[in-house]
């Protein structure tokens, strides 16, 4: 039974680390460049802060990814991990929800500031971050689970055994 | 044999003079955090400014237009209020229950309890709070790139009661994440004398 725990939180890991890589990797590489009205316009993912906080949030949390598979099962840093799974998960929520706000304006445009949606005239560009906001979230949902599953794992058998 | 692990739970779980004087100061550590949450929310609920500006001149008379921003234009913003909003409550909530609750019988789980909805509420908040600030920093610098000019310069208010929400949420922010983490270590600070008795190992 703890066998197949271990190895189903090992694959759970495995599988966050894969969507945050690909996160950081695809919205990295995002570039377009389009010519309308006769007025060159380029998309890049470095003209917005946020997307640049996007890829090193996404970039700090493979790494601890990394770093947590190669950890020996019975050491004591298990606990340091699920503080530390709370800071990484925190990191990656406020990430994905900062590109999704400023994609929400690029696709959308905001009226009432007068800010023109820039889908239209960069199309595959916006397919792009698209797809690296995807493997965000997916990051985001299994960093969650894999956070849940650290709080019962600690906090329940103890507790459960004074009954 | 239970007895013993009787007498370790209440040890863990409050009841020694030292572990009440961390109880209180974890108290004023949420209400400050309550505080800061709250103002936040209402400060960026009550956002609004009214400014007329020219739009155009014809001839010599300016035309002018009289521009409302408001914080509901902005879903970013909603998101902000929506999510201070919640953590407040939940900071309410937990204050009038350590206040009030001592008759209720948690069975022992009351801080586990508490930590759980602690690591879901600072999460949540700091997605708000990611969201908010770099809708704020677009309108504060605008996107040469995009084509989206700047509106700090024109709604100077409206940038300045937002930026003094984003600051109050995130002292809230931290506030919470330090109980959270106080918390936790008074959990594994027991926990450890249990597991090394128990033998406890995965």
């Amino acid at each position: 039974m703890a066998k197949t725990k271990r190895l189903c939180t090992l694959l759970c890991r495995l599988m966050a680390l894969g969507a945050t890589v690909s996160a950081a990797i695809v919205m990295a590489t995002s570039h377009e460049k389009a010519n309308f009205f006769s007025v060159s316009f380029e998309a890049k993912y470095s003209h917005t802060p946020a997307f640049k906080y996007f890829v090193i949030a996404n970039a700090i949390v493979s790494v601890y990814g990394v770093l947590v598979l190669f950890l020996p099962s019975e050491s004591l840093l298990w606990r340091l991990v699920v503080a530390l799974d709370v800071v990484f998960t925190l990191l990656l929520t406020s990430s994905i929800s900062a590109a999704l706000a400023i994609a929400q304006v690029g696709r959308q445009g905001n009226s009432y500031a007068g800010w023109l949606p820039i889908c239209g005239q960069v199309p595959n560009y916006c397919g792009h971050v698209k797809g690296a906001l995807i493997a965000g979230f997916i990051g985001v949902i299994l960093y969650a689970l894999l956070l849940l599953y650290s709080i019962h794992s600690f906090l329940d058998p103890l507790l459960l055994r004074k009954n | 044999m239970a007895l013993e692990t009787e007498g370790k739970t209440d040890s863990i779980f409050n009841s020694t003079a030292a572990q009440k004087q961390k109880d209180r100061i974890l108290l004023l550590l949420r209400l400050v955090a309550f505080l800061a949450t709250a103002s936040a929310t209402i400060v960026m609920a009550l956002n609004k400014q009214t400014n007329s500006l020219v739009v155009a001149t014809i001839g010599n008379n300016p035309i002018k237009a009289t521009l409302t921003a408001k914080f509901q234009h902005t879903p970013a913003f909603v998101f902000f209020v929506v999510a201070n909003g919640m953590a407040s409550f939940h900071n309410w909530l937990i204050l009038v229950l350590e206040i009030v609750g001592h008759k209720i019988d948690y069975k022992g789980l009351r801080l586990a309890i508490i930590a759980i909805f602690d690591m879901l509420i600072v999460v949540l908040a700091a997605a708000g709070d990611g969201a908010a600030v770099f809708m704020a920093e677009l309108g504060k610098n605008g996107n040469s790139h995009a084509r989206w000019n700047k509106i700090c310069d024109k709604f100077q208010t409206f940038c300045d009661h937002g930026s003094g929400a984003l600051i109050a949420s995130f002292i809230g922010l931290l506030l919470l994440l330090i109980i959270n983490k106080a918390e936790t270590k008074l959990i594994f600070g027991g926990a450890a004398i249990e597991a090394l008795g128990i033998g406890y190992s995965w």
